[in-house]
């Protein structure tokens, strides 16, 4: 009886501790990522194969578009408080509401050529065929006909 | 064999039952005794099927120690084990990169950027 404990406790630790080995292994490369300063830079090098020099360029290019997202984002929350404060107490069309709709069109729009121009940029530094494959996935990420909003199911 | 014949065997027996001669006396109370033991053999409830717990104490105890099977359950499980860990860092290496990936679009679009 006591060897057949023994036989049975064996398989468990050994159960657990293959589970344990494999699961720390295989999941090394991702909990490298996430420790890394910039995760979302380093999980881009690895996702699209760069090189040291395609990543130091795309590194550069992602630091220098930062302050402009910044300054947009800034922009768009003003608007929308202003925005927010027309329509709070409106309860039909004015021209000032008009003005402001059609400010955030342009905000947006801006917004998006700003983006768009920058991907496109982004694309250029990588090695042709992972340039093709980021513009593809980046432009169903950033431009979701829905923009964020719920899907109606 | 002649002596598995029920005939010869029976007549055999039959034979040294009529010599036998016995002077010892019985003990006394010995057939009330010997029907006591009877009607509590009666009385006494039919063997029950071996419980589960029975069955796997038997099994640990005697079929898990042969060689040949501790090694297979041993392997059994470690394949398990293995199995299990490469499926689960799988969808949790793919939750992480979808993550990240996410993180990345949000950094740069200024409608998806986290507002401190």
């Amino acid at each position: 009886m006591k060897k057949g404990l023994l036989i049975l406790l064996l398989g468990l630790v050994a159960a657990v501790g293959a589970y344990g080995c494999i699961y720390f292994a295989c999941t090394a490369p991702v909990r490298s990522l996430q420790r890394s300063e910039k995760p979302e830079l380093a999980w881009l090098k690895e996702e699209f194969h760069l090189s040291d020099a395609d990543f130091k360029r795309v590194s550069e290019l992602h630091a220098a578009y930062l302050p402009q997202c910044r300054d947009m984002c800034r922009e768009i929350d003003a608007h929308n408080v202003k925005l927010q404060s027309l329509l709070s107490g409106a309860t039909n069309m004015t021209p000032e509401i008009t003005t402001a709709l059609a400010e955030s069109s342009r905000l947006r729009s801006e917004c998006q050529t700003m983006m768009l121009s920058h991907f496109f940029q982004v694309s250029q530094t990588m090695p042709p065929e992972q340039g093709r494959r980021y513009l593809s996935w980046v432009k169903a990420k950033a431009f979701l006909p829905d923009y964020g909003m719920p899907n109606e199911k | 064999m002649k002596t598995n014949e029920p005939g010869n065997h029976d007549e055999a027996l039959r034979k040294v039952l009529k010599e036998w001669r016995t002077n010892a006396a019985l003990p006394p109370g010995f057939q009330e005794a010997v029907w006591r033991r009877i009607e509590r053999a009666d009385s006494a409830p039919a063997p029950t099927a071996p419980s589960v717990w029975t069955v796997i104490a038997h099994c640990i105890g005697t079929v898990l120690p042969r060689p040949a099977l501790a090694t297979a359950y041993v392997a059994v499980l470690l394949a398990v084990g293995v199995t299990a860990g490469w499926a689960q860092a799988r969808q949790e290496t793919a939750r992480v990169r979808g993550e990240l990936g996410e993180r990345y679009v949000r950094a740069l679009n200024p409608y998806q950027t986290p507002r401190q």
